[in-house]
């Protein structure tokens, strides 16, 4: 096992970024799932994007966290290969658990078995980590080595606390979300100091209680996270929406053609090699966007290029053209 | 749309005596702050069609007086006649969540005012119900003028082609059957008024707009117990037939085809087009229904069925762009978030020379598809307000939505060569000034314009062209001023297709209409679907009902400083208007306050036509001018951040019995 670290800024602004990292790298793999399925009222596709969307919510979270300890981070293209999802080593898991989402892919794909596996295991709850007081979490130098999502999130929550003096509040902070939640205080970091890290403990709580991370009894998201708009199941977690759709799929009686499938790329026309271009091009322009937003520069566009990027994954899906981000 | 030559949206009211000159923010009110009225004016068109009719025809020379025909025949008057009566409180309810199918299988909805003995064609129920102006005429030669009032005397054309008077015409207003009526705003003792303009073209004005209702026998006046069906009350909207007939200097004369006119709601935000107009509506049905262009849409393309022919070129400028440009207004009139704002203007902003591909609109990916059950999906698909009847949310028609794929696909003509002539071009203007799309009831006219059996459906070969309601035959014989002349008149889906009467048309709209104009502001979904939330949000969640012809959240022009713009103010505000819920922001709360102070609501008006002391406005704002509701600077119920929830409806209390 990796020796573990003394606590640090510098160490915190490392998991920040993991984090921001973390949750940015879900977005376009769940979204090319989502859009792979032809029929948007499916329930599928339905509890795809309410997840997507908890996703970009987690990033804001991420990021504005960030901000507030002097860290505006970086977007870069998330890289989906083999089976690497990125702070997550199942060697280090209990096998039985792992085992009923086995095989998986982490590559960019149609919604498949392979592809919802990959799903269920970035949000598999932290059945098998040390579950011992945060304050007392392992702290480790590179993400990989935390043995879940669970463990890192509770190790950047006392790096947080460890570095709570060094909180600024109002710091390039961004809210896009907080009509969605009426029940949530706040969504950004307005305080510096001890009520400060009160603000980050509520944001990372927000994630956890959603998404990757802690190990619960039921799957249920406590009413102050749940979305109070726009989903029909806004009590169910991340990990209990992805079985929801594992089940389906596995008992679905739907012919194949329900899902677009990409053809390989050597059979891509020239117009299809177009669409994969423009795809790469959009999100290139999204991560610079997001990058501009979260430190600072409030880029006018960075909406329209977010829904672009949303556009080309289904255009891609409709000629064929399995989504390519880089 | 954008006016040629010009940076003002079109839409505006005309000044008076102007040809196109659109008005400016302070010509809304009369010195005395009364809402001034808008005229609708009907022009008529001349065509040589050789053989069956087309659409688009040829560009058509319009008649007026003095007008030259080919044949040399020369205008010397046009003597126009029209006919309003309002039907609403002897027809049937409105029912909320089926819409045109509470017509169906030879059924019809419950009668309004049921108290009233009798069948629906009882001259009991018609002669205490329906109000009925009768018809008049004016002869454009003489600059003549009419009033459809209850004192005056009805006249027609007769067959002769004069006008003539009509001494027994029955004449029905709710004063003749009511000793007292408590009129909150005035008497209900006219349905508007006709004239001609130099040129000879028919304007057409509404009524004052005044809503009359019963008293109880307490001496109380009726209580409104709802938005479009309330019991005891009448409004002064109307619609009826315009006919013209042409009187050449050789003595002879010539009956045009007819028109229709419809006095509704005031255009309170007379720029802001809906995403799916009544032109949408209408010429969605024609193009699938009566076979307006069959190389758009025939058998021809179909293996089974009519289908839209795959290699059609829609005009990106007339066919693509309105509904992109329609999308981006929706910002003045409703609270959209940021996202929506961003989005919607980078919408507008798609040119013909972008790639699509390239574009927001990629893929079609956030337009709700009319050809899936897409209905109940929310965000984030468009159209985001509410929809028709049963559905939850709106969607862009057939046609609309095809000619949205045809450019997805680049298939489309870019250019903005005009394709319909300036009579047809009218049409589409007028109509496109109408809402369409979610007609519950909707609020010029209802789902029946929809109806293809209340047009004149052999308009190739009749020569009368398309888009023109049939007009049901009335000689005005045997009167008597004792029998009501008109009937409950035409329904649909009971195969009448022998044309409408009078009142036919607004029959089906909201008793009185500002009722249904103060409730309908935002709603949760589950109200087009029988109190159930099918939508894929919850089900408090709140969305817009028509932001684009009645505004919710506004700007108001004398709070925006050097074109900074100021937090957004609900339309109707103010006293009596604080809301416990949610739900019911941004209306009277007391329903009796809509009928009273309707004509107090404020009107979105374009920057470049705002007047307000020397400050100047872009025209890329849509600000609310003229209201008098609350002073600039009052306080008021906020507006809040899109997406917003009603309160929870209270939990339906169980049978004690049921208990364990």
């Amino acid at each position: 096992m990796a020796k573990s670290c003394e606590p640090s800024l510098q160490l915190l602004h490392q998991h920040l970024q993991d984090a921001v990292d973390l949750e940015f790298w879900t977005i376009p793999f769940y979204m090319s799932a989502m859009y792979s399925i032809k029929d948007r009222s499916l329930p599928e596709y339905q509890r795809i994007r309410t997840v997507i969307n908890q996703e970009m919510l987690h990033l804001q979270c991420a990021a504005n966290m960030a901000n507030a300890y002097g860290l505006s981070p970086k977007f870069t293209p998330p890289v989906y290969e083999g089976t690497t999802i990125p702070h997550l080593d199942f060697n280090l898991d209990n096998p039985d658990v792992i085992k009923p989402y086995t095989p998986y892919s982490a590559e960019i794909g149609p919604l498949d078995e392979l592809r919802v596996n990959g799903m269920c295991l970035v949000e598999i709850p932290d059945y098998e980590t040390d579950i011992t007081h945060w304050k007392k979490a392992l702290l480790f130098a590179t993400r990989g080595e935390y043995g879940s999502i669970g463990a890192f999130y509770r190790a950047l929550r006392r790096l947080a606390y460890h570095c709570r003096n060094d909180i600024k509040g109002g710091v390039r902070q961004v809210d896009y979300f907080k009509a969605f939640y009426n029940n949530m205080p706040n969504m950004t970091i307005t305080e510096s100091g001890d009520v400060g890290f009160q603000q980050v403990e509520l944001l990372i709580d927000l994630i956890t209680e959603q998404g990757e991370g802690e190990c619960k009894a039921e799957p249920v998201i406590p009413p102050t996270f749940q979305n109070t708009a726009d989903d029909t199941e806004p009590e169910n977690d991340h990990f209990a929406k992805f079985n929801e759709i594992k089940n389906d799929l596995a008992q679905s009686s739907r012919e194949p053609c329900w899902i677009y499938q990409g053809k390989p790329r050597g059979e891509y026309c020239a117009k299809n090699a177009a669409l994969e271009l423009i795809l790469i091009e959009q999100f290139a322009e999204l991560c610079k966007g997001l990058e501009g937003l979260f430190s600072g520069e409030n880029p006018q566009q960075f909406f329209p290029v977010m829904a672009s990027v949303g556009a080309a994954v289904r255009n891609c899906w409709e000629h064929g053209v399995t989504p390519k981000f880089s | 749309m954008p006016q040629a030559g010009t940076d003002v949206t079109g839409g505006l009211p005309i000044k008076k005596g102007q040809e196109s000159e659109p008005i400016t923010s302070n010509e809304l009110r009369d010195d005395d702050g009364n809402l001034k009225k808008q005229a609708a004016r009907f022009r008529i068109y001349a065509y040589d069609i050789d053989g069956e009719a087309s659409y688009p025809g040829e560009q058509g020379i319009e008649i007026t007086r003095g007008t030259k025909l080919p044949d040399k025949r020369v205008v010397r008057d046009i003597i126009w006649s029209c006919h309003l009566a309002n039907k609403k409180a002897a027809a049937y309810n409105v029912v909320n969540n089926k819409g045109i199918e509470a017509y169906a299988d030879g059924k019809v909805p419950q009668l309004r005012n049921p108290e009233v003995h009798g069948e629906v064609d009882s001259d009991y129920r018609l002669n205490r119900l329906m109000i009925d102006a009768g018809p008049r005429a004016i002869s454009a030669a003489n600059g003549s003028a009419a009033s459809f009032d209850r004192c005056s005397t009805a006249t027609y054309i007769n067959p002769k082609g004069e006008i003539e008077t009509l001494l027994d015409y029955p004449i029905r207003f709710p004063e003749d059957t009511n000793d007292e009526l408590f009129q909150p705003s005035g008497p209900l003792d006219t349905l508007g008024s006709m004239h001609t303009d130099e040129q000879g073209r028919l304007l057409v004005l509404a009524s004052s707009g005044n809503a009359v209702g019963q008293y109880d026998e307490y001496g109380v006046p009726i209580q409104m117990t709802g938005d479009l069906n309330n019991v005891g009350w009448f409004d002064s909207a109307a619609d009826g037939p315009v006919s013209a007939l042409l009187v050449f200097e050789d003595g002879s004369s010539e009956e045009v085809f007819g028109a229709w006119v419809v006095c509704g709601d005031p255009a309170y935000a007379p720029q802001i087009r809906n995403v799916v107009s009544v032109w949408d509506d209408v010429y969605d049905m024609f193009v699938r229904d009566l076979d307006l262009q069959p190389h758009l849409f025939s058998k021809c393309f179909g293996e089974v069925a009519e289908a839209y022919n795959p290699d059609y070129q829609p005009a990106f400028a007339q066919d693509i762009q309105p509904i992109f440009i329609a999308a981006n207004l929706q910002r003045w009139t409703a609270n959209l978030p940021p996202l929506a704002l961003r989005s919607h203007s980078v919408v507008a902003d798609i040119s013909e020379d972008d790639d699509p591909n390239r574009t927001v609109m990629a893929a079609l990916n956030f337009i709700r598809n009319p050809n899936k059950d897409e209905t109940n999906i929310g965000t984030p698909l468009m159209p985001l307000s509410l929809g028709a009847a049963g559905t939850s949310f709106l969607t862009v028609t057939k046609t609309q939505y095809f000619f949205l794929e045809q450019w997805s696909k680049g298939n489309f003509e870019k250019g903005d060569a005009q394709k319909l002539g300036p009579g047809e071009f009218l049409d589409m203007a007028s109509l496109s000034n109408c809402l369409g799309g979610r007609y519950v009831p909707g609020i010029e006219v209802s789902y029946t314009i929809m109806d293809k059996d209340i047009y004149i459906q052999d308009w190739k070969q009749s020569g009368a062209g398309p888009f023109r309601i049939k007009h049901y035959p009335l000689t005005y014989e045997n009167l008597n001023p004792e029998t009501p002349y008109l009937s409950s008149g035409w329904i649909p889906l009971h195969n009448m297709t022998d044309g409408l009467q009078p009142g036919d048309v607004s029959k089906f709209m909201a008793i009185p209409w500002q009722t249904d104009y103060n409730s309908c502001s935002i709603h949760a979904t589950a109200i087009n679907t029988d109190g159930k939330n099918e939508s894929n949000g919850a089900e408090t969640t709140l969305y817009w009902s028509w932001p684009s012809q009645r505004p919710d959240a506004v700007y108001v022009a004398e709070e925006v400083v050097n074109n900074v713009l100021p937090k957004q103010k609900w339309s109707i505000r103010g006293p009596g208007t604080y809301a416990v819920n949610p739900a019911s922001a941004a209306t009277f709360q007391d329903p009796l306050d809509s009928v009273k102070h309707w004509d107090k609501i404020g009107i979105i008006v374009q920057g470049s036509n705002v007047v307000n002391g020397d400050e100047q406005y872009s025209p890329e704002l849509y600000l609310e001018v003229q209201s008098q509701l609350t002073a600039p600077g009052d306080a008021t119920d906020p507006v809040p951040d899109w997406p917003f929830n009603a309160n929870p409806s209270k939990k339906k209390r169980g049978c004690p019995r049921h208990k364990g």
